[in-house]
């Protein structure tokens, strides 16, 4: 039995979420379309459904630039060395805190806690950052990023709905903490290890933030940096001929689609491994959401 | 006497405890150590506001200096300007990607295909896996006085001539809502569809056996039993108000988006704490605008809290 409120609500939703879609998806589609087509010919605009003169050569020269090659390989890399050691110690105090027995450990869980309510501003990291002497050295990625409290809450939380008989009959046999940890937990942990691990490496590959405020060395910089100072552009075109020498292959593309290329290489990895981990992020966001 | 031996066994008891369990106690050491150098020292940086500091001076001020600068604080045209601006743009983030969520939730949830729902849901949370960089990036394409939107309201003939959205002050507070709600509406609806997928069907068929329509079930059972998720999270982002709501994308919009031409209403108060901390070096000055600002915050937190507790009969601390 279908009424006619029934109807005009299912038509209604549908519209809806058809133009959530298109308005989610369309401005990535559109840089993606203007990436592949010439710059020049792009310039007389209406490039909206698909590339008019298709080239790849505004990947070719991205590619073929040092300076921007160089930005990306810094990204992977903090990226990967930001995760590991995120995971590593994060794991490391989710497991001793989710000890009851542990002595001190409501005040090391509100001493956390404080620091997800107190931000403060980047100029007294700033200021503290240079007073350690990390401004300006890879370790800026890593250090001040090793631990997030709230990724120590989702793994406690975790670690709480294994059945503890499984720790307890591996310390009956002798096993130390850490044996525990590395050998019984780590390894049934891996749903929630691969959600915190997804969360920081997404951080770590987007953020902007530390490469545009701690660091001035072109080596260390990252691609999000790089596009933050291409992002109007006047600018861009500066930047682009600082780094790119824009002679053989001026005849076709333009700061315009070169900014295009850049910006969907930003993209690409996480769109193309989205589809298969997302679901591990909702999980993460609903155990936050229901414990927090 | 009796209390006191066993209040010394107890200690002792304790300590040959902490004594067995040092290796857990060692795990713990590096978190917290972390903790205390970059969460705590910055916000003891805060303190600079009472102090005279000079670039010599290491992490603390030489001097005592009182109030003097909440002083020059109150005496300078910008200040205002920048609350000002946090004010009335963190509003109208917060009335915009607060709401958002809740309604697709609920559009969402009325979806006929469970298909439809899926491929909308997982489209609608990607941007919130892009870097605030490439997502203004994005806007700044379309918003170009040549780009798409542009386009499209000149072909419709809803325009005359094209708007220069990202040079003119009248749009700022408008495109921070749209990118925040562009980027976070599917990701913030997780929470919501969560709530609602826990709603018991037979709250529903009863509804039904009563002769509700859909649209009546959305709103007295659906709306009605999130109205506690709703609450909490409400309370949650009022901590957040002042850094622009549930997305808290004040700094990162002012910073990436502002220029001389949108000044007017782009300043904001955490872009006046960078500006005039590290750009003009009065770092002293700008602890004075960052301590009002981090008060600001923890009272919004507090007092929602409160105003939780008398009238949803919780709160979230």
């Amino acid at each position: 039995m279908k009424s006619r409120e029934g109807h005009i609500i299912n038509i209604v939703t549908v519209g809806i979420s058809l133009i959530v879609l298109i308005v989610t998806l369309y401005p990535i589609y559109y840089c993606l379309i203007n990436s592949l087509n010439e710059g020049k010919d792009a310039v007389s605009g209406g490039i909206y459904f698909w590339p008019r003169a298709f080239t790849l050569e505004n990947y070719a020269i991205v590619f073929r630039t040092k300076n921007l090659l160089g930005s990306f390989a810094m990204t992977v890399l903090r990226t990967v060395v930001g995760t590991v050691v995120a995971i590593l110690g994060t794991s490391l105090t989710a497991y001793a805190l989710s000890n009851d027995k542990l002595i001190g450990r409501k005040f090391y869980i509100v001493f956390g806690l404080v620091t997800l309510y107190f931000p403060t501003s980047v100029v007294y990291s700033y200021l503290l950052y240079s007073q350690i002497d990390l401004l300006n050295k890879f370790l800026v990625y890593i250090l001040p990023n090793i631990f997030q409290f709230y990724y120590i809450v989702l793994f406690i939380s975790f670690i709480k709905e294994l059945p503890s008989a499984l720790i307890e009959s591996a310390k009956i046999d002798g096993a130390s903490e850490f044996v525990v940890l590395f050998r019984i937990i780590m390894p049934l942990s891996l749903p929630i290890i691969a959600t915190i691990a997804l969360f920081a490496g997404v951080w770590h590959w987007n953020d902007w933030f530390h490469p545009a405020f701690f660091i001035t060395n072109e080596k260390l910089m990252t691609l999000p940096a790089v596009l933050m100072r291409t992002m109007s552009l006047s600018q861009a075109q500066q930047e682009l001929q600082k780094v790119i020498s824009v002679t053989s292959s001026a005849a076709v593309t333009t700061p315009e689609s070169l900014r295009y290329a850049m910006l969907v290489i930003a993209v690409a990895p996480i769109t193309i491994i989205y589809p298969f981990i997302q679901k591990y992020f909702v999980k993460g966001m609903m155990i936050g959401s229901v414990k927090g | 006497m009796q209390k006191k031996t066993t209040k010394q066994r107890g200690i002792r008891q304790n300590f040959r405890e902490f004594a067995r369990q040092w290796r857990l106690q060692v795990m713990i050491i590096p978190a917290i150590i972390f903790f205390f150098i970059f969460s705590y020292i910055p916000i003891f940086g805060l303190l600079n506001a009472f102090l005279n500091y000079d670039l010599t001076d290491g992490f603390f001020g030489n001097s005592w200096a009182g109030l003097k600068y909440f002083r020059e604080l109150f005496h300078d045209k910008d200040f205002y300007l920048a609350l000002r601006n946090t004010f009335g743009m963190s509003l109208l983030k917060f009335a915009f990607t607060f709401t958002m969520p809740i309604l697709l939730a609920l559009v969402l949830n009325e979806l006929p295909f469970m298909k439809l729902k899926k491929l909308t849901q997982t489209g609608s949370y990607l941007p919130h896996f892009l870097s605030y960089v490439i997502v203004v990036t994005l806007w700044i394409v379309f918003l170009d006085s040549g780009g798409p939107i542009n386009d499209l309201l000149l072909r419709f003939h809803i325009i005359s001539k094209p708007i220069n959205f990202l040079t003119n002050s009248k749009w700022f507070w408008w495109i921070g809502v749209m990118i925040d709600c562009w980027q976070e509406s599917g990701w913030n609806a997780i929470i919501y569809l969560a709530a609602i997928s826990g709603i018991s069907p037979e709250l529903y068929e009863a509804a039904s056996v009563d002769g509700a329509g859909r649209l009546r079930k959305m709103f007295s059972i659906t709306l009605r039993s999130i109205t506690g998720t709703i609450g909490a999270l409400f309370v949650l982002n009022m901590g957040n108000l002042l850094s622009g709501g549930p997305v808290g994308s004040n700094f990162n919009q002012s910073y990436l988006l502002g220029n001389s031409f949108n000044h007017e209403t782009s300043y904001v108060l955490q872009t006046f704490v960078v500006n005039t901390g590290l750009n003009q070096l009065r770092f002293s000055f700008a602890a004075a605008a960052n301590l009002i600002l981090s008060v600001l915050s923890v009272v919004l937190l507090f007092g929602a809290n409160k105003a939780s507790k008398k009238t949803l009969g919780s709160g979230i601390m």
